[in-house]
């Protein structure tokens, strides 16, 4: 029985983790291509912190650069993506869907399904390991790259730890609250948090030790591909693994489980509130449900005040720690040539722009934006359809198409929130750091990378629309954001395969350097023309199909 | 009243790659009828209450409601129909009210007082989240939202499921009242008694296929039922194999179980020829039972 429960979560998501890794295995394969097309001699001289804030070892070689660049961040924050969705939906989701009732209704305790639900994530985590281990075993013989005194084993044991170690804090989250989405969103924050954070730290002056104080640090600090695993780092996440599967333990055996989940908002409780009632009826009542989009802006609140603050509240902070970078990094990174900057998204670090683009809107931000669109337009539509509220939905008299377009209507105005939001944070971190960013140039990234994420939301929309298949909408739009920025970052590094990068969206948000150019209205344009050909798509391909009854 | 059909089909077809889950469906429903849809689960009763509301596509032939396309009128349709869906799933987040807020808008509006009348009559409680609400209680809102706007024809589907049995009167006496008033009721259900309570006709669909189509007299007729005794002393089953429209007799020492489809003096009088009476039970078939008894014929030839 405890095998089954294991088995079966295993069953439902081992395709996932096969995926994830596979393609990192496969952009690992691309990358050493390309790499091996770059003049290596520019990394000679490079001070170690800035190095390491790329995940370079000091003597770099193709090798590991490629390591470095793919697997350290990438595939680090992929298996540890995929194994906190696992571990947040461990308990809390099976209570969401209650199931668990059901599950706990045969002769097994709390106690026992957890321990499955561990051992599921344990194995579906070292499969995603394994198979990027086999990548970095097969791909520089196949590539001709040498990778002698590179420790890929030593690596992808880090990487499992990392993964493992987030995969389980999201457990113990979904154990202790039986909430699938809070164990998601605090773990999701902590581990960006993190990561940057431990990218951040060591070229702050001051501010090195800080570091040690975040997980990732105990993944990389050490740069395990290129001096070996580090057990003294490895135990302390370790430790953090064993006190968060004890939390867990505790957690899932003292509070009462949730039956179906329905969340309270802030406005529900301001409701129940006789000072506020008034009010508030009507805006959490009447108003809320006046129109479609306005509904679906209800429903994602959340998800788009939260994401608007974190961008908000990294973008403030910008400023004033752009003031505290070392002096000497700046000054190398000014002299950095084009090409491994191309790496960074372009960004010349030496200046305050630069920063501002590495920082914040070369990646955070269309992450960011991209998050809001694309959970709008997989829930949509998708979302409910396998909530069963589709037909219920569409036994009014509105044509399908109005439902794309109102759920679009709803995209952009989340998407548009959360970039209008980063534009202020950066505004205002701008002026508090002194930084001289022109300030239409802020509003013109910030339109730009609003555009970039409604044109991947107008992509989920369209498959969306085309298979009413949540998981699919989000993992395979994820998915091509994420290679379309590795054809942007890295295409432009070989020279033969350089014009393939204007095959990328990311090419008419970043390509023109905004930040410092102002806005490149033709981009734009362009951005806008995908965002509308995707539209179209997605309500011819609605009007088209057969509505499904369930997820 | 109206002389156009609630709902009318023609050789309605649905596929799921290679599965016939519904097959040449010829269906006319009139208005000022409840018309019941009686099929055992698996039936083909969704899936063609989902292809005559433009859900899901016909492989082959069509339907209309109120004398309109189904595919390539259906916003006009929806705005005259009212639909309670199968499994009936709602937004939880949301209030009783906040939901048919949602749905009125989206319909340009309803007559309030109406729906107060309609919660009153259900005894619903619409301040509540609807995912805080039992099942029974979620339905009601689902039965609200369906007749709110008055719609002409109502298309419901199993929808007294989860309903107590107080709330099912009142909710076939909402029925009845929909179908006095000259408007067309399409019933999906599963139970034979209710249908039997309810319907003026019913169509039966097996497999795919509709295999009768009455009126509720004369399907009544056919009703069969369980009819259970105990007697004080052993009794002999040919007194009552001897009745017309008994089988299965079976004798279990004082007890005589049988299926019984005819007139009940005449079970009775055979009955009580013998002494010594202690109890009689009869109860309803099911609706399997009854299939197998009447309709296996039609489905072979079909």
């Amino acid at each position: 029985m405890l095998a089954n429960i294991a088995t079966k979560t295993v069953r439902d998501r081992w395709k996932g983790f096969a995926i994830g890794s596979a393609v990192i295995a496969v952009i690992l394969w691309w990358g050493m291509i390309i790499y091996q097309d770059i003049d290596l001699s520019i990394y000679t001289s490079m001070p170690d912190v800035f190095l390491s804030m790329m995940n370079i070892p000091p003597d770099a070689d193709v090798g590991s650069l490629a390591y470095g660049a793919v697997y350290a961040s990438y595939g680090a924050l992929t298996l540890a993506g995929l194994a906190l969705s696992v571990g947040s939906s461990s308990v809390a989701g099976e209570e969401r869907h209650g199931t668990l009732g059901l599950l706990l209704g045969n002769p097994k305790s709390r106690t026992a399904v957890l321990a499955s639900k561990a051992a599921a994530l344990v194995g579906l985590t070292a499969l995603g390991a394994l198979i990027m281990w086999i990548g970095a075993l097969i791909v520089p013989p196949a590539t001709g790259v040498s990778v002698e005194g590179m420790h890929p084993n030593a690596l992808m044991l880090h990487i499992f730890a990392i993964a493992l170690f987030f995969g389980s804090l999201a457990m113990a989250i979904s154990a202790w609250t039986g909430k699938q989405t809070l164990a998601t969103g605090v773990t999701v924050g902590a581990m960006i948090v993190s990561f940057i954070a431990a990218g951040l730290f060591p070229i702050i002056e001051g501010w090195e030790d800080l570091r040690k104080a975040v997980p990732w640090y105990y993944y990389d600090g050490s740069q395990p591909v290129f001096n070996g695993v580090d057990w003294g780092h490895l135990a302390v996440l370790g430790g953090g693994i064993a006190l968060f599967w004890l939390v867990a333990y505790v957690g899932v055996n003292h509070r009462d489980l949730r039956e179906r989940d329905v969340g309270t908002t802030i406005l529900d409780r301001l409701r129940t509130n006789p000072l506020t009632r008034k009010v508030i009826d009507r805006l959490a009542g009447s108003a809320r449900v006046s129109a479609i989009w306005i509904k679906t802006l209800s429903d994602h609140q959340a998800l788009i005040v939260v994401t608007a603050y974190v961008m908000g509240l990294l973008a403030v902070m910008m400023g004033p720690l752009y003031g505290l970078m070392d002096e000497a990094v700046l000054q190398f990174a000014a002299d950095l040539p084009e090409t491994l900057v191309a790496m960074v998204g372009g960004a010349d670090m030496s200046t305050a722009a630069g920063f501002y683009q590495a920082e914040i809107y070369s990646l955070m931000a269309p992450v960011a934006v991209m998050a809001v669109t694309i959970v709008v337009a997989a829930k949509g539509i998708a979302g409910e359809e396998s909530a069963r509220t589709m037909g219920l939905l569409l036994g009014n008299p509105v044509p399908r198409r109005r439902i794309i377009l109102e759920k679009t209507v709803t995209m952009i105005v989340g998407a548009t929130i959360v970039g209008g939001v980063t534009f202020v944070g950066t505004a205002i971190g701008n002026a508090i750091g002194n930084l001289d960013v022109s300030l239409g140039n802020i509003a013109a990234i910030s339109v730009l990378v609003t555009a970039l994420g409604i044109v991947f939301g107008a992509l989920a929309m369209a498959i969306s629309a085309a298979t009413g298949r949540t998981k699919l909408v989000t993992y395979s739009t994820a998915g091509t954001a994420f290679v379309s920025y590795m054809v942007f970052a890295f295409l432009p590094l070989s020279e033969g395969l350089a014009g393939w990068a204007k095959a990328s969206p990311f090419y008419y948000f970043l390509g023109s350097d905004p930040l410092n150019n102002g806005m490149p209205w033709g981009h734009l344009a362009a951005l806008v023309a995908m965002f509308v050909a995707l539209t179209v798509l997605a309500v011819m391909l609605y009007d088209r199909r057969d509505l499904r009854q369930s997820g | 009243m109206n002389h156009e059909n609630a709902i009318h089909t023609e050789g309605l077809t649905k596929h799921y790659g290679d599965f016939p889950a519904l097959v040449d469906l010829d269906l006319d429903v009139r208005l000022g009828e409840v018309f019941g849809f009686l099929g055992p689960n698996g039936a083909g009763k969704t899936t063609t209450i989902r292809t005559i509301l433009d859900e899901i596509r016909p492989t082959a032939g069509k339907a209309s409601i109120l004398g309109m396309d189904s595919h390539e009128m259906s916003v006009e349709i929806r705005r005259r129909i009212g639909y309670v869906p199968g499994d009936l799933a709602m937004y939880p987040n949301l209030t009783g009210r906040d939901t048919l807020t949602y749905f009125a808008n989206l319909r340009g509006g309803v007559d309030w007082s109406y729906v107060d009348q309609l919660a009153e009559r259900l005894d619903a409680d619409l301040s509540k989240k609807v995912g805080d609400l039992s099942s029974g209680n979620r339905q009601k809102v689902g039965l609200i939202q369906a007749f709110m706007n008055r719609p002409d024809v109502l298309i419901m589907d199993e929808p007294s499921s989860g309903l107590d049995p107080l709330m099912q009167r009142e909710f076939q006496t909402m029925m009845r009242e929909v179908a006095a008033e000259g408007r067309g009721v399409f019933l999906s259900s599963h139970t034979l008694s209710e249908v039997q309570r309810v319907a003026d006709r019913v169509g039966i669909i097996r497999q795919g296929r509709l295999i009768a189509l009455e009126s509720v007299h004369e399907l009544r007729s056919k009703a069969i039922r369980q009819v259970r005794f105990e007697f004080g002393a052993p009794v002999d089953p040919a007194t009552f194999e001897a009745v017309d429209g008994v089988r299965g007799v079976t004798v279990e020492n004082n007890h005589v179980l049988l299926s019984f489809d005819g007139r009940m003096d005449a079970l009775l009088k055979a009955a009580t020829s013998h002494n010594d009476i202690l109890d009689i039970t009869s109860e309803e078939a099911d609706l399997e039972e009854i299939f197998l008894t009447y309709y296996r014929d039609e489905e072979v030839s079909a």
